[in-house]
């Protein structure tokens, strides 16, 4: 039984394949081995570096693809979330002297429970009230832990974080830091999946179409909605545990806006209503950042220059285009394959 | 006790009258017709009997129970399900999901167990794919059912949003101008679906500017105009109601 539940999350019934994006393809199986093979084929530190943290924020980007692009609903505040999950880590961790793996888990369960008690009151708000409620959030969130000293280090943060160990097995390198951060993405990814196939999935649309209608057919507007705030809460809460063991700090620094702005990019980059959209305009806007470093000044004038002309190009995203392409491209090559069999 | 009850229902937007102080009632099992001129209220007695709009006084009963403040939600989870003057049928979504989204509240599972699809998540949905077919067989969408939604014709897509009600198994509908820019053969086919339904037991409660197809089908019909209802009965007697007429004439008369 347990080894065909485990089978069906994988690879899902085809017959109950009915979204698009929900559907395990040969496509899927292309992303997963070229993950799996990256490092490998490229053996440099540094590509393993940057990875790592395009899969952090390709976390973040998944599930705020759930909120945002599924459901419908703007969040201003997520990075809040993701600070959560990585003050959690770094408290229990170096204060506690709890093992990573629970911190892990305890991680995603306080950003979760933080988003059930701000979700409830703040998502009977629509569109810019609940943007700027979230907005607010997120801002309350980095002045209650730069002044937490006490609990949070204040404005310097929580140094010596542990690596990531599990059973004894430390992941000290890059290299193994890429596979636990992009193995957990694919865990998250499968869930999504399984989500948005569901009748949870059909009531986040229908939220995103019309809270009306959607009402009228007896789903709870107000209960769908915080649940796709929490579920997304929870993925920032385990991107943010995995970023404080790689980084082994946690200061407030890095969960301000501009980390919530980033990642509503790579969602609204990637498409709406889109799973691997958000994830490759993770991966590509984590690299553009980072070449761009480089070009110091000029870096957010050249970056912001890049993202208009893409959203110009790719107006609904370039995860739908992309994938487009690819199947446009495979199936080029099908038919050729198989032309050439003929003329033989 | 009747079925659905409308007792003295008002409703005002910033001080004008949408509805003055209505009552009627649904009898269980038959189809009503509610018909009257552009205005008189028929879309805002809809929004309140399903919950979507408060009345500003009123009260409004379902089997016996007072739905008057009830969530949305808590009302289509007693039986009474709904379609719209606008249409509302969820683009984002494929023909069966739009059918099989109506089945929510019948279906058991939250956020964890949908996640990580648990056998009876699998299993339960598989039922709901094979019922949701069933009911796009019995409207005729069986073929589509994977297109888009927002990819069918407008006729399609009301009748899908009719299907989508039917999901709810509901024992009151209300239809909102179901008819309203369905070519004739579809006006046909939609009449005969919803004599259906009422032998099957629905309960039918339909606003529609198409006479013919209320005149038709309906076993009863209220006449709204201005917020106030001004006749019910038989449909021959309210055809021939001086008032009504009266009501219908001066629409006209207000178009031209």
């Amino acid at each position: 039984m347990l080894p065909l539940w485990l089978l069906s999350l994988i690879v899902p019934d085809p017959h109950l394949d009915l979204r698009q994006e929900a559907r395990f393809r040969k496509r899927d199986l292309f992303y997963s081995g070229a993950l799996f093979l990256l490092p490998l084929v490229c053996s440099s530190p540094r590509l393993h570096y940057v990875m790592v943290l395009a899969g952090i924020n390709a976390i973040l980007a998944l599930g705020l693809s759930l909120f945002l692009g599924y459901t419908g609903q703007i969040s201003l505040g997520h990075a809040a979330f993701f600070g959560t999950g990585a003050y959690t880590t770094a408290i229990l961790t170096t204060r506690w002297g709890s093992p990573p793996l629970a911190a892990f888990w305890a991680s995603a369960a306080v950003a979760a429970a933080l988003a059930y008690l701000v979700g409830r009151p703040i998502l009977k708000l629509k569109g810019y009230f609940l943007a700027l409620a979230t907005l607010g959030f997120g801002e309350i969130f980095l002045v209650v832990v730069r002044e937490a000293h006490a609990l949070t280090g204040g404005v310097i943060g929580i140094f010596g974080i542990p690596l990531f160990s599990l059973a004894g097995f430390s992941f000290d390198t890059y290299l193994k830091q890429y596979y636990l951060v992009w193995g957990v993405l694919v865990g998250l990814v499968l869930f999504s999946k399984n989500l948005i196939r569901s009748k949870i999935g059909r009531a986040f649309l229908a939220v995103a179409a019309s809270e009306d209608a959607a009402s009228t057919v007896g789903i709870e507007v107000a209960h769908i909605k915080l649940g796709a705030f929490v579920v997304g809460a929870a993925f920032a809460g385990f991107g943010g545990s995995l970023f404080a063991c790689i980084m082994s700090t946690a200061n407030p620094e890095a969960f301000g806006l501009n980390l919530s702005v980033l990642v509503i990019m790579m969602v609204i980059l990637g498409g709406i209503g889109n799973l691997y959209g958000p994830i490759a305009a993770a991966i590509f806007l984590t690299w553009l950042l980072d070449i761009l470093g480089a070009y110091q000044e000029y870096s957010m004038p050249i970056y912001a220059l890049i993202l208009i002309l893409l959203l110009i190009t790719f107006p609904d995203g370039i995860g739908t285009r992309l994938n487009i392409r690819l199947i446009y491209l495979i199936s080029y090559w099908g038919r050729r394959k198989r032309r050439e069999r003929v003329d033989l | 006790m009747s079925f659905l009850s409308v007792e003295e229902i008002a409703k005002s937007y910033d001080g004008v009258l949408a509805l003055s102080r209505v009552s009627l009632e649904v009898r269980r099992g038959t189809i009503k017709g509610l018909i009257g001129p552009n205005g008189a209220g028929k879309t805002t007695l809809f929004h309140l009997i399903s919950g979507i709009e408060r009345p500003s006084s009123g009260k409004i009963y379902f089997k016996g129970t007072d739905i008057t403040y009830m969530e949305p939600h808590e009302i289509s989870l007693l039986g009474v399900g709904r379609t719209f003057q606008t249409l509302q049928v969820w683009g984002n979504m494929t023909v069966v999901e739009n059918v099989m989204a109506g089945m929510h509240t019948r279906l058991k599972g939250g956020f964890l167990s949908c996640g990580l699809w648990f056998p009876w998540v699998r299993r339960m949905e598989k039922e709901a794919l094979e019922e949701a077919k069933g009911i796009l067989e019995f409207l005729g969408l069986l073929g589509r059912w994977k297109w888009p939604a927002s990819q069918l014709s407008f006729g399609e897509q009301r009748i899908l949003e009719l299907g989508r009600s039917l999901a709810m198994k509901p024992e009151l509908i209300l239809l909102d101008e179901p008819a309203a820019g369905l070519t004739v053969a579809e006006v046909r086919q939609l009449t005969e679906r919803i004599s259906q339904l009422r032998e099957e037991g629905i309960t039918v409660f339909i606003v529609e500017h198409h006479m013919g197809m209320v005149m038709e089908i309906a076993d009863e019909i209220a006449v709204l105009d201005n917020g106030e209802l001004i006749a019910a009965g038989r449909p021959d007697a309210v055809s021939r109601n001086p008032k009504v007429i009266e009501a219908y004439l001066k629409g006209a008369r207000a178009d031209a």
